[in-house]
């Protein structure tokens, strides 16, 4: 409950009235975009401007954005490390055994975190200012998603937090059985199967009956659906692509104004 | 019995298999997201330690069609667990969904080569490899990892098939097995024509 | 007679199972009928309200065949458990399901939502509203009116009050018996005191445990013809309880003799201005209370009142304040799980108190029962030759000799319980906890229950019953204790209590409770 009020947003945006099913698409070639980007001062400024756009366009307040992404430094520095430490590289700046720090890995690593943290961003963009169910409402009417598929997402959702409590109550069972902690591993998959073979069973009885619940109430796709959150595309589906082109536009502008690297590809030739 | 018959042939995913899929990779997603926190404190610590709990990230593919023996559920599975984890604001973001798509359909074709029929511990660490083949690709373009020093690319990706064969071949396989015996599997394997048979005596 | 569902030479046998669950039945219901199908547990009941409706085998497989079948024009299945019924997350979004599924223009769903919740009474302030802040008992009747949205002809009902409370189970009678105009219902169900009492029924169909129907008629006539095999069969037929306890068996069950110099004994457990805590906020307090070696305590109260917070304080899984003293010494801590997690091997906690839990699945271990029984004692490093002393004591005691190759899962509900218990008491701890063991429990399986209760009390264990019968409470029971809005609101001696252990005045606010006639309803 606690956690259903945090992730309420505090104001809807016109990000969160645009159709979800839009917006899934926009931000996919989105992503093929940065996917492809090789520039690292071009991912430099996607990075800072979506991070912008989290706070601008998510609803939330400052403070609950900040939370959320703190755990991108993470991100940022376990993508970074390896390419840094193992990557190619004819500059050697410092070496120690097998690892390696050149000036074309410093910045390719850099570069991969940077990029991870852009997806990251990009991601967040989309899960906050779009509900799940309402998704896939949009799935199901503009993107002919059959609604077989829909409403199996939508309930395993609902079933999710049943899953959490048991495994909670099997930890509870667990010692008061006087289970000893697990050695080895060998003992790690038992203790895993321990917990897993109680809430797997669980699982699969209760989605069954759900399943035959649902076809039971004429859940079988021989009549025309209506909807009870009816779709359809708007003009902030406009908005969408107008602003990300604005964003991707004005992050390439600023990489080749104000280059912080002034490195056009990363990749090693 | 032309009805038996009729069912038989349209073995395509009822809503139940459906459901049963989704929620279990739900979990599984949710197991996905913890596991990527150990997975990036395990990385800058631990020289590629990471790649060796990597397999974890398929196990969804592999557990859910020894469960449910279909075709479909492999990729499915991997998509949905993939969902939950956007869903819960992931720190690894929307590149998730192209990589569980080609994760998933690389575990769904070793299943498909064997006809979805093969149902062993050494099929599913097959295919644990193939969702391993499958994670491959988004990390060129993203990871740049041609650009590793050829030892550790053969490495990185040797430990993780390794993790892939132990993760989804072995452990999900025993799993599956340790359901079996509680006999809720039942619900969903199709019905021996023999037990049709049986109704007659 | 006009039929609504009708089924002939059924025969039907689950995959790989020996026995037929039916072979060669006709049955059929006419339309406008109210029949209620009885008979033991796993006869088949459920079985045949879905292939009643063509659930079998057109949504779930399971091999059958009939030489004709009728199947209903329109239909609507409630079933047992009101959790597994949903499959949205919000109240208006679930009611929207059906009526999407049948076309209904968005424009009349609201007003349809609105309607179908008054005919089931469940006023709610706001139709999004998540159906976990529902109760069960509500959750039950929002089934209902999701049920009802279809407009069905023909009513199923699959036990949907085996897993309320007696609250939920008169409300959702209640609902139903609104709903029932101009509609078929075919019922199974255990429970019938609500049921009957509202005059619900007008066909008994009683099954024999192979299948078989073995009486039928209305309510009154196969009641009074069919006595013996009701109780054998373990129906909750009104004055089910009173039969039991006026048998020998049940005399056997009250008729203990006092525990004669029990009451200088040591207490096993004192409270006093106690509480269990969660997330630092105290859930259950208790001023003053405490239990001896061979007390009974039934523990009663409503839904989420702090009955099972309670249990899990007493026995560490939850942090506690104040005092607590378990044999003497003080136990519970602010910490709660964690240390008994980490400090498990000299926690006295575990060693005194042994704990059943509502769903016996998530306390098993092992995939053989007497692994299942070992598992503890295998923790604790007893010999091997101890063990297995022990265990076969516990599977001649707990009637599960002859099962021992089979993996509890496989096991009835009975059966299940009878092993939980087994396995939680096979430490000979001091105290035992039970949250509601007879919960869902079928009569027969409830009086067993409470017979190995009984026996391992006479022995000078301690029962803490967490329970919503009133009966066990009335009749058994020494202390009773009452539990509402997170405290302990009344705590007296029963008069069992009050003759086993020569006690004194009642402590607390002593209530007279009154419990209604049952065995009158058809005199």
């Amino acid at each position: 409950m606690n956690m259903r009020r945090f992730l309420t947003p505090k104001v809807q945006t016109w990000m969160h009235r645009a159709n979800p099913a839009s917006k899934l698409v926009m931000m996919l070639l989105l992503f093929v975009m940065t996917l492809l980007t090789h520039r690292l001062d071009f991912i430099f400024y996607q990075a800072v401007l979506f991070i912008v756009l989290l706070f601008a366009l998510s609803g939330y307040q400052p403070w609950k954005v900040a939370l959320i992404i703190l755990p991108f430094v993470l991100v940022f520095v376990s993508s970074a490390t390896t390419m840094i430490l193992f990557g190619k590289g004819d500059t050697l700046w410092w070496a120690w055994g097998l690892l390696h720090i050149s000036e074309e890995s410093f910045y390719r690593g850099i570069h991969i975190g940077l990029k991870a943290v852009t997806f990251a961003s990009q991601g967040l963009l989309f899960v906050l200012t779009t509900s799940s169910v309402a998704l896939f409402y949009a799935l199901m009417q503009q993107m002919k998603l059959p609604p077989k598929y829909a409403y199996s997402f939508m309930a395993s959702v609902r079933l999710l937090p049943m899953v959490w409590e048991e495994l909670l109550v099997r930890r509870n069972a667990l010692l008061i059985r006087g289970l000893r902690p697990p050695r080895g591993l060998a003992g790690l998959a038992t203790g895993a199967k321990l917990y897993a073979v109680p809430l797997l069973s669980q699982s699969i009885r209760r989605a069954h009956r759900v399943a035959v619940a649902m076809e039971a109430k004429a859940f079988d796709g021989s009549r025309p659906r209506t909807y009870f959150y009816p779709t359809a595309y708007s003009r902030y589906d406009l908005w969408i692509p107008v602003l990300l082109i604005i964003v991707q536009a004005l992050a390439y502008t600023l990489a080749m104004l104000y280059p912080p690297f002034g490195i056009a590809d990363v990749r090693y030739h | 019995m032309s009805e038996m018959a009729k069912r038989q042939a349209a073995r395509g995913l009822k809503l139940s298999d459906l459901l049963v899929t989704v929620l279990i990779s739900v979990v599984l997603g949710v197991v996905y997201h913890f596991w990527s926190s150990v997975y990036s404190l395990l990385s800058p610590l631990f020289f590629q330690a990471d790649e060796l709990v990597y397999g974890m990230w398929f196990l969804a593919s592999t557990l859910v069609f020894l469960l449910i023996r279909k075709p479909g559920v492999a990729l499915i599975a991997e998509v949905a667990a993939a969902h939950v984890e956007i869903l819960f604001g992931s720190e690894w973001g929307i590149q998730l969904v192209l990589y569980s798509v080609l994760q998933g359909l690389g575990a769904e074709l070793v299943f498909a080569a064997f006809r979805y029929r093969k149902f062993s511990a050494s099929v599913a660490a097959l295919a644990g490899i193939g969702a391993a083949i499958g994670s491959i690709i988004p990390d060129f373009f993203y990871g740049y990892v041609q650009d590793y020093a050829p030892w550790l690319l053969t490495a990185k990706y040797i430990m993780r098939a390794i993790s892939s064969v132990v993760i989804c071949g072995y452990f999900a396989y025993g799993l599956v097995k340790a359901v079996e015996a509680t006999g809720v599997t039942a619900l969903l394997r199709p019905v021996d024509p023999k037990d049709y048979a049986a109704l007659d005596k | 007679m006009n039929i609504a569902a009708e089924v002939t030479a059924l025969r039907l046998k689950f995959p790989g199972e020996e026995n037929f669950v039916f072979k060669d039945l006709d049955f059929s219901v006419g339309r406008g009928e109210k029949v209620l199908l009885l008979g033991p547990s796993g006869c088949g009941k459920s079985t045949l309200l879905q292939v009643l409706c063509g659930i079998i085998p057109n949504l779930v497989e399971i091999p059958m065949r009939s030489t004709s079948q009728r199947l209903p024009d329109s239909w609507g299945i409630l079933f047992q458990d009101p959790d597994t019924q949903f499959c949205m997350p919000y109240v208006d979004e679930e009611l929207a399901f059906a009526l999407e599924n049948r076309g209904i223009p968005r424009e009349e769903m609201m007003d349809r939502m609105e309607d179908v919740l008054t005919k089931v009474g469940l006023a709610l302030p706001d139709l999004h509203m998540p159906i976990d802040a529902l109760s069960q008992g509500m959750k039950q009747r929002l089934a209902l009116a999701s049920v009802l949205l279809g407009e069905p002809e023909v009513l199923l009902l699959d036990e949907p009050s085996a897993l309320l409370d007696p609250e939920g189970r008169e409300q959702i009678w209640q609902a139903i018996l609104r709903n029932a105009e101009g509609r078929t219902l075919i019922i199974v169900e255990h429970r019938l005191e609500e049921l009957l009492a509202l005059g619900l029924v007008d066909r008994v169909v009683l099954f024999g445990p192979d299948g078989i129907p073995i009486g039928e008629g209305a309510p009154a006539y196969v009641f009074a013809k069919f006595q013996a095999e009701l109780e054998r069969f373990g129906i909750w037929y009104p004055g089910v309880w009173e039969d039991f306890f006026s048998s020998e068996e049940g005399q056997r069950l009250l008729n203990a003799s006092p525990l004669e110099g029990r009451r200088d004994v040591p207490k096993l457990v004192e409270l006093s201005r106690y509480q269990g805590l969660r997330q630092g906020q105290p859930v259950i307090s208790v001023e003053q209370a405490d239990i001896h070696p061979g007390d009974f305590v039934a523990i009663t109260g409503p839904n989420g009142a702090g009955k099972s917070s309670l249990l899990l304080s007493l026995i560490g899984l939850l942090p506690s304040e104040g005092v607590y003293l378990l044999q003497g010494e003080q136990s519970g801590h602010r910490k709660g799980s964690k240390r008994m997690g980490k400090r498990r091997k000299d926690n006295r906690m575990a060693r005194s108190i042994g704990f059943v839990f509502q769903n016996p699945e998530f306390q098993f271990v092992a995939d053989r029962i007497p692994d299942e029984i070992a598992f503890s004692l295998k923790q604790d490093g007893i010999a091997e030759q101890d063990i297995a002393e022990r265990v076969s004591h516990s599977m001649r005691q707990f009637s599960l000799v002859g099962l021992e190759e089979r993996h509890p899962y496989q096991l009835s509900l009975g059966q299940k319980r009878r092993l939980s218990v087994a396995g939680a008491a096979v430490r000979r701890q001091p105290i035992l906890l039970l949250d509601e063991p007879t919960f869902g429990q079928d009569a027969v399986n409830t009086f067993a229950i409470l017979a190995l209760c009984e026996e391992l009390r006479r022995q000078g264990t301690a029962i803490v019953m967490v329970t919503h019968e009133e009966r066990i409470a009335h009749y058994l029971a020494t202390q009773h204790w009452e539990i509402r809005g997170g405290r302990l609101v009344s705590r007296e001696h029963t008069p069992r209590g009050r003759h086993l252990f020569g006690r004194g005045e009642v402590e607390g606010a002593r209530k007279e409770r009154s419990l209604r006639p049952y065995a009158q309803i058809f005199s």
